[in-house]
């Protein structure tokens, strides 16, 4: 756990930050022209199956997210330290955008192709992490908020597997894995090599969000401390010349 | 020529989000940057040398 946590230091530094940034920003732009100009669109959907290499990387970058929230949670019950329900509310905000962006997604790809709007189970794991996010807004201590968002963070990933399963179990309209199933994928090669890319461009973009988030996080719990809890600035530890005789003579006994 | 529509719209919304959500970041950060500097007396971005 502590050399997960000191990883994810180092990513969160300002100068990896930065180059994160650079190569976000440039992943992004080359999923962008490779999936919309040079792959060929599918034989049977057209151009809208465009809208899978932004999809399916969404989904599981809002996968990763969660996962993450998970074991920074069971990290943060087992060890008690803060900067372990930081990561998950880090990770759990970046969770809602992109759960927010797969349903939004998979709405706009289903329309045109099955002829309804798509709304699953995804939905029921958004309301479970918009809740999470909610819950730390009422708790009042930093230590109850925090024991609370990870029990909701560790019960409310139990609905993960189920989105992830649900094509498979529930035949519904929504297409059967192509990719991450038993046996070769069934897409076209330059459509997986499209995919595979996108992934690994959402994911840069998960990591640098995540370490602007938790900078972000770290300097809201230093201005939500109070004032006088804190050390004075400049404050200096006393010398023993400076204390009173009897304390000073005290610190020796 | 629907479809070239829903597509679009797929790739506006999604860098439309990551690109609301990293401002929004910025702006909590500026923010809570700001209040921890006039609490502090020092100026934003100082740093304690090692």
């Amino acid at each position: 756990m502590r050399h997960l946590y000191r990883a994810l230091s180092v990513l969160g530094g300002y100068r990896a930050q930065r180059v994160m940034g650079v190569a976000t920003l440039a992943g992004l732009a080359a999923t962008v022209v490779i999936g919309l100009f040079v792959v060929p669109p599918d034989a049977t959907q057209g151009n809208v199956q465009r809208l899978m290499y932004v999809h399916v990387p969404a989904a599981w970058v809002m996968f990763m997210a969660f996962g993450v929230v998970f074991i920074a949670s069971a990290a943060y019950l087992k060890t008690g330290r803060i900067r372990w329900d930081r990561v998950a509310a880090a990770s759990a905000e970046i969770g809602v955008l992109f759960c927010a962006l797969t349903i939004v997604l998979g709405s706009l790809w289903g329309r045109p192709v099955w002829g309804t709007w798509w709304l699953t189970t995804t939905a029921v794991l958004l309301l479970i992490y918009v809740g999470y996010l909610s819950l730390r807004k009422v708790a009042d201590s930093p230590a109850r908020r925090a024991k609370w968002a990870a029990v909701v963070g560790i019960v409310g990933f139990i609905d993960v597997p189920i989105v992830h399963q649900s094509v498979v179990w529930w035949r519904s309209l929504h297409q059967q894995a192509t990719v991450l199933r038993l046996g070769a994928p069934t897409v076209a090669g330059s459509m997986l090599a499209t995919l595979l890319f996108a992934f690994v461009a959402f994911s840069l973009a998960y990591g640098y969000l995540m370490a602007v988030r938790m900078r972000v996080g770290r300097l809201e719990d230093r201005s939500a401390v109070p004032v006088s809890s804190r050390p004075a600035p400049r404050a200096r530890r006393p010398r023993p010349a400076d204390l009173p005789t009897s304390v000073a003579s005290d610190s020796h006994a | 020529m629907h479809d070239v529509g829903y597509v679009a719209a797929g790739y506006t919304i999604t860098f439309a989000a990551l690109a609301g959500y990293r401002w929004h970041l910025a702006v909590r950060m500026r923010r809570a940057r700001r209040y921890v500097s006039t609490v502090t007396g020092r100026p934003p971005g100082w740093r304690r040398r090692a």
